[in-house]
């Protein structure tokens, strides 16, 4: 061999690797699917719609859903309850790939840093076939507009028959899932009965209240009264003032708890509400100042918690209900509640939490705000850079069949249900777990929990959870009552035009009210001068924000 | 001496150019090894520092992750206005101004007067025991040690206690809900966390002083704090300079993960710098343009004080980074 062949060589082996190189990266960035790639189109058409010998049809969608084994991509939270490390490691999970022939590839990210973790993910530029998260619903149009995100209408037209048959049987629900121009982003997570709508509540210390012969506080003057009580009158019976009246973990719970009964039905995260067709920005309205008003005097009487700002993770609140110092807070059923009450069970005689109905105010309001919308703001979307948009939709569409609504609320049947006269039961040891985990955290590991996927949420599943946390009555219909439709701003989805427009003023908005409104719950600003928070407000735009807010709304329901 | 037209004439004429390199090329020839040695710092930089400079031009564009670099649509300065007409922008500066202001007037001064402490100990147990307790919180994680900042400063933490405890006040301090208090808080743990390790470079510049100065001048009767002022200190200062330099290039560069960690809405008004809107509005809100604009913005202050400061320095000490 002489030198210019031995170079030759060398360079066409070096062009080679480089290559190969690139090849592998590019074959990570969808996923691994590389290989099964240039494969699929085939197989796909094959499968659809002609159901192939051998297969199965659920729904109108025919099972397997691919011939060879397909692998997916699909980047997700692993979520704080979880003790695992992969979601297939679930029971769900593993009969959904035995139905389907479709494997995940799970990448997870961590709970508390998922929000940083999914702008990254979503930055990065490269993406795995479907994308979990918790605000599709705000965000979808944004990387829809981008190009990160594939339009799903004309595929759940064709692919999706569950999915479809769904939309088709509520209106509502299509309107609220579709954006301006047409497009639909994510496959949501579903609520479709008003009384599984509810989501956290104020929750009392019962046995105080017993002891110290209160009743459940029904105005928010009741609630100084009582929180006074239990600051001053020791229920705890330790002999010492150590109780901390009502604990929060965001300020935007407490918010959430009295702003309504002061007439501005809003919490802080959410803070735009809809009056006679007119949608407003609570902290701009004048009547936000009462409940600024009020705040400041729980907070100066040290009815509310002073270290409210600091201690700011669930962990915290759990330490306090747990040594038995905090008195009231506002959460969830079955992860503050029950999980309370599992926590005490046979450490404490009396331990008993009530969930209280919303305060009224003076004026009479009366209002319960943290309800949701049947369409979840979280859910699955679809990358645009998946290589089989089809089978995609399709293992999507698996979700929202009677078979994949069962698995990912119940599990495996026989494993973590059984069928009693036609309905699915918990086992015992699911509901009573005796590994020393909580029911909540043994339910993780056979389904993604309760139905809060890509999914319909099933009442069969809270109610039977909510009984084993020795809950008698049922909040979930206490509230139901109180929820005001009219009230709460829909999810409406912007133009980016609007996007635009919002994004940046609000922004600095936001910072502003947190900011000031602390300041006047603690009383280092006089709630008095609340004109000119107001004032400031219109000064950064919060006008211009709202005419965007008013147009999307608007159109909306013309939807 | 001036040159006339007559020497100039005289001297051996300019090589060429291509002589020129040809000279240069024996010269890099025969210390090949040297520049091979070179080679991997100057890929490091170039990966690593000089390549991802190239992204900074979203901080001009409407960046779009999926339409690329180059595929983003200009904007010109727009960010860069938005930025400086925010509400935010002075208290922004203002605030990372000043907690890198008050750090350096602290801890810097500090970290020698630390050092030169340590220096006259005679005991040399004494001198490695305080050594390595001084060190310790340098090598413990920003997460660990703001968790213990966390701990200690609550209204029943120890440092509450302790002030009650001896009467000092007579209801805690809620110092990290307390806008007035984040500073003192910020700089207070800076210097509980860096004078021990930042003390160590003064320490080496000490050792290096030739001893007989030390001897001559106690044979002219100097006592030690004569020692100190004309010996010791003159000793350390071009270290003194040359790290003084390096931290007024870095004034506006606030440590961000120890603000993120330890502020909140109560203390914004204090505590909120550049980087940490930076971080709000770019990762947790997506708004890369922007925050790329603010960086840059950022950087460009801190080289320009960089400069500024080396040249002082240079003309008034002849000490300089360059």
């Amino acid at each position: 061999m002489n030198v210019a062949k031995k170079r030759f060589a060398l360079l066409l082996s070096a062009l080679l690797l480089i290559s190969a190189v690139l090849s592998a990266c590019s074959g990570n960035n969808n996923g691994g699917s590389g290989g099964s790639a240039s494969s699929s189109p085939s197989s796909s058409s094959a499968a659809s719609p002609s159901a192939p010998s051998g297969g199965r049809d659920v729904g109108g969608l025919s099972l397997p859903i691919a011939e060879e084994k397909l692998n997916l991509s699909l980047w997700s939270p692993i979520g704080g309850n979880f003790r695992g490390t992969n979601f297939n490691e679930k029971a769900s999970f593993q009969k959904m790939e035995e139905n389907t022939n479709v494997h995940i590839d799970f990448q997870h990210a961590a709970e508390g840093a998922s929000a940083d973790a999914f702008t990254l993910l979503m930055s990065s530029g490269s993406l795995p076939d479907m994308i979990y998260y918790e605000r599709w619903s705000a965000d979808a149009v944004k990387y829809g507009e981008q190009g990160a995100l594939l339009p799903l209408e004309d595929l759940i037209e064709q692919h999706a028959p569950n999915f479809k048959k769904i939309l088709d049987e509520n209106p509502d629900i299509r309107g609220q899932l579709t954006t301006p121009d047409g497009h639909i982003y994510y496959m949501p997570n579903l609520i479709l009965e008003s009384k599984d709508l509810v989501q956290m509540f104020p929750q009392i210390r019962q046995d105080w209240l017993d002891k110290l012969n209160l009743q459940q506080p029904a105005t928010t003057e009741d609630w100084y009264n009582v929180l006074k009580a239990f600051r001053e009158q020791d229920p705890n019976g330790n002999g010492k003032k150590d109780e901390i009246p009502l604990v929060s973990v965001f300020l935007d719970n407490i918010v959430m708890l009295f702003a309504p009964a002061f007439g501005v039905p809003v919490g802080m995260n959410s803070p735009f509400f809809v009056e006679d067709g007119q949608v407003k920005y609570g902290p701009a309205d004048p009547r936000f100042k009462d409940v600024v008003t009020f705040l400041n005097r729980l907070y100066s009487e040290q009815l509310l918690d002073p270290e409210y700002l600091v201690d700011t993770t669930f962990d915290t609140l759990t330490e306090k209900v747990t040594t038995d110092v905090a008195g009231a807070w506002f959460g969830w059923s079955g992860s503050y509640m029950g999980n309370f009450t599992t926590l005490m069970a046979g450490k404490h005689d009396t331990f008993k939490i009530s969930p209280v109905l919303p305060p009224e105010g003076p004026n009479g309001d009366r209002g319960h705000v943290s309800f949701r919308w049947q369409v979840g703001d979280q859910g699955l979307a679809v990358s645009s850079q998946t290589k089989n948009p089809e089978e995609v939709v399709k293992w999507l569409d698996y979700q929202y069949s009677e078979e994949g609504i069962l698995l990912n609320n119940f599990g495996v049947e026989g494993q973590s249900y059984d069928i009693v006269d036609g309905q699915p039961v918990f086992k015992q040891e699911v509901l009573y777990p005796t590994n020393g985990l909580t029911n909540t955290q043994e339910l993780l590991n056979h389904t993604i929990g309760g139905g809060t996927w890509s999914t319909v949420a099933d009442t069969r599943y809270s109610e039977q959870i909510r009984v084993a946390n020795g809950q008698t009555e049922n909040p979930l219909e206490l509230y139901a009552d109180y929820l005001e439709y009219d009230k709460k701003l829909p999810p409406v989805k912007f133009t980016s035009e609007e996007n635009d427009i919002v994004t940046p003023l609000m922004a600095d908005i936001q910072t502003y009210v947190t900011e000031t409104i602390n300041q006047m719950i603690m009383g280092r600003t006089s709630p008095d001068t609340y004109d000119q928070v107001i004032a400031q407000l219109e000064k950064m735009g919060i006008k211009e924000v709202l005419a965007q807010y008013q147009s999307a709304y608007d159109r909306f329901n013309g939807n | 001496m001036a040159m006339t037209a007559k020497t100039l004439a005289s001297r051996p004429k300019e090589p060429t150019t291509s002589k020129k390199l040809a000279r240069t090329w024996r010269r890099i020839a025969a210390n090949r090894y040297l520049y091979l040695m070179l080679l991997p710092t100057m890929l490091y930089f170039l990966i690593f520092e000089y390549k991802p400079m190239y992204g900074l031009i979203i901080a001009f564009k409407d960046f779009n992750p999926y339409a690329g670099f180059w595929g983003s649509p200009w904007v010109g300065f727009e960010h860069f206005e938005k930025f400086f007409e925010s509400y935010y922008f002075w208290r922004l500066l203002r605030n990372t101004f000043l907690i890198s202001f008050y750090s350096l007037i602290i801890i810097f001064p500090a970290s020698i007067v630390f050092a030169l402490l340590l220096n006259e100990l005679r005991s040399r147990k004494m001198k490695s025991v305080l050594q390595t307790i001084s060190y310790l919180p340098h090598f413990i994680s920003l997460i660990v040690i703001c968790g213990m900042i966390i701990d200690f400063t609550k209204s029943d933490g120890i440092i509450n206690s302790l002030l009650v405890g001896l009467g000092l006040i007579s209801e805690p301090i809620q110092f990290l809900i307390l806008p007035e208090w984040f500073r003192t808080l910020y700089v207070g743990s800076g210097l509980w966390q860096s004078v021990g390790w930042n003390s160590i470079i003064y320490l080496a510049a000490l050792s290096g002083i030739n001893p007989n100065l030390y001897e001559a001048a106690v044979v002219d009767g100097a006592n030690r704090w004569k020692q100190l002022i004309h010996i010791t200190l003159p000793g350390i200062l071009p270290t003194v300079l040359i790290l003084l330099i390096l931290n007024i290039g870095n004034l506006l560069s606030v440590g961000w993960d120890k603000i993120i960690l330890l502020y909140n809405p109560g203390t914004y008004e204090t505590a909120d710098v550049i980087s940490t809107f930076v971080y709000r509005r770019g990762v947790m809100e997506a708004d890369y343009s922007f925050s790329a604009a603010v960086g840059l913005f950022n950087s460009i202050i801190n080289f320009t004080l960089l400069v500024v400061a080396n040249a002082i320095s240079r003309r008034t000490t002849k000490n300089s980074l360059w």
